[in-house]
């Protein structure tokens, strides 16, 4: 691996639940390298989001480090990709891409330049001056994507992108997002519930446990790039599909068997 | 997208059904089906709209009415709206106006005319203000619920993105809250039309609310019915250009992009 590029150290989150405090995540670490992808998967509930959350600084920990190494001032540290895109209504597709620049004072030429830029890598330049609702959910998720890599961040943080999509959808975002990122070679962080999607992106996968999420295993993902329709069809891939699955499998069962019996374990 | 000839026969039932009303009334009339003295025809009530119009009584008392209704909104609106976005930002505010309101907002507004018009002069004065009042509450409510409802999600990428305290308010806040504040608006100003002519009616000389209960008062029901048509006119293109400003300020809404 390379030099790291996010350092998360013995991370706790705890949230104020009804009455009683509940531990989204408990002493967590991971290191992930400059340059690479890094994929999170884990029973639903396991507390994936909020680590994207905290590297992200939206979500405050409760205890441990966060550290991300910055090669460049004046950058910011992460961007999220956001599961319901969460795109503003009122602002055109341009002026959705352009809004991280805007906050930061970028001025107006520069700025529409960069978003065109980022518009034209994801094949959206036709649809600059729509609004979001006039867009299909893939294009919507393309924006997302856009108006993160706008910012060019030192860490791009995808938090299940293409959850949303439909399965043929998701093929295609899925190539595309290779495509994007083998040009940018940016450094991922990436949830994600589905373990073919992990190993079609990841360089490593980072298995989460039930609530309150630890990395309970990791595994390199040793097949070669670019993957696109051969790689999935691969015996290497079904190999591992059947690994993680067979580790996961104990965790979504844990997950599932506290959501019936709540009380238990927390 | 709606082919050209269903859109014709949409205009043509709307402009043709209260024609047709009114073609029915004038026929029920003209045959004594209904009392002429309660019911005057409708071309008969246009000639005396014709006479009030020309002898400058119906502008005047319309411009009066036209003022009243202007300053009962505005102050509904402004305080309505900066009322209700505190409301939506803040939970102390909400908490500690909330139960005042509850109180106050279900009193009919006309109730409030005598205090005010004790406390307020010129007598105007009052009136704006009684016709004003409930209109704030419904503003600023509606406003409220519109800062509310903005999806978390957006809040939280627009944050993540950069907008921080005033960036915030201007370019999420208050787009996100705009169409509520514009439904507000559109059912306040009607609210403020029917207080305003309500308070004529019962303590004014002049403007449509006193036209039309002066004339139904001795009996001159045709004036009656001038005056009640006046008030519908009144309304109608106020409400009109409230969609207008609505439709120029959120292209972005899904009704206001696809018509």
């Amino acid at each position: 691996m390379s030099l790291p590029k996010v350092v998360v150290k013995d991370v706790s989150v705890t949230f104020e639940g009804q009455g009683r405090p509940v531990m989204a995540l408990d002493r967590i670490s991971l290191e992930v390298g400059t340059g690479e992808f890094v994929c999170v998967v884990g029973p639903s509930g396991c507390g994936k989001s909020t680590l994207l959350r905290v590297v992200a600084g939206l979500v405050r920990q409760s205890a441990g480090d966060v550290h991300i190494a910055a090669a460049r001032p004046g950058t910011p540290l992460t961007a999220m990709v956001f599961q319901e895109h969460a795109l503003l209504p009122w602002r055109t597709v341009l002026d959705n891409v352009t809004f991280g620049l805007e906050n930061r004072g970028v001025l107006r030429a520069p700025r529409e330049a960069r978003a065109k830029e980022m518009l034209a890598l994801v094949g959206l330049t036709k649809f600059a001056r729509h609004y979001p609702h006039q867009l299909s959910g893939g294009m919507k998720q393309r924006v997302g994507i856009a108006r993160a890599l706008a910012n060019d961040p030192e860490v791009l943080l995808m938090d299940e992108p293409l959850a949303a999509l439909d399965a043929q959808t998701r093929t295609i975002m899925q190539e595309e997002f290779l495509r994007i990122w083998a040009d940018l070679g940016k450094t991922v962080l990436y949830v994600t519930h589905s373990i073919e999607e992990a190993i079609l992106l990841g360089d490593r996968i980072a298995l989460l446990t039930a609530r309150p999420g630890r990395v309970k295993q990791i595994f390199p993902v040793n097949l070669g790039r670019p993957r696109g329709l051969e790689a999935r069809a691969s015996p290497d891939f079904g190999t591992l599909v059947e690994k993680i699955w067979a580790e996961l499998r104990d965790e979504v069962v844990r997950a599932s068997a506290e959501d019936a019996a709540p009380g238990d374990g927390v | 997208m709606r082919r050209p000839a269903a859109r014709g026969w949409e205009s043509a039932i709307a402009i043709g059904s209260p024609l047709l009303l009114l073609a029915a009334w004038e026929a029920a009339s003209a045959v004594g089906l209904l009392r002429a003295q309660f019911f005057p025809r409708p071309t008969t009530i246009a000639r005396h709209f014709g006479e009030l119009l020309a002898d400058g009584s119906l502008p005047r008392h319309a411009g009066t009415t036209l003022v009243r209704l202007a300053w009962a909104f505005l102050l509904a609106a402004v305080p309505g709206v900066a009322v209700g976005l505190a409301m939506g930002i803040s939970r102390r505010v909400r908490d500690g106006l909330d139960p005042l309101f509850a109180v106050i907002y279900p009193i009919p507004s006309v109730l409030f005319l005598p205090l005010l018009s004790f406390v307020l002069k010129p007598a105007d004065a009052a009136l704006a203000v009684t016709g004003a009042i409930t209109s704030f509450f419904l503003i600023a409510y509606t406003t409220m619920t519109g800062v509310q409802q903005i999806d978390r999600t957006v809040l939280e990428a627009a944050t993540h993105f950069g907008a921080r305290r005033g960036r915030l308010f201007i370019k999420v806040l208050l787009p996100g809250t705009l169409p509520f504040i514009f439904t507000g608006l559109r059912l306040g100003l009607g609210l403020a039309l029917i207080v305003v002519i309500a308070v004529e009616m019962v303590s004014a000389q002049h403007g449509l609310g006193a036209l039309l209960w002066l004339s139904w008062g001795l009996l001159k029901v045709e004036d009656m019915y001038a005056a009640l048509a006046a008030i519908a006119l009144l309304g109608g293109p106020l409400l009109w250009a409230l969609a207008l400003v609505r439709a120029r300020l959120l292209p972005w809404l899904p009704d206001v992009a696809d018509a």
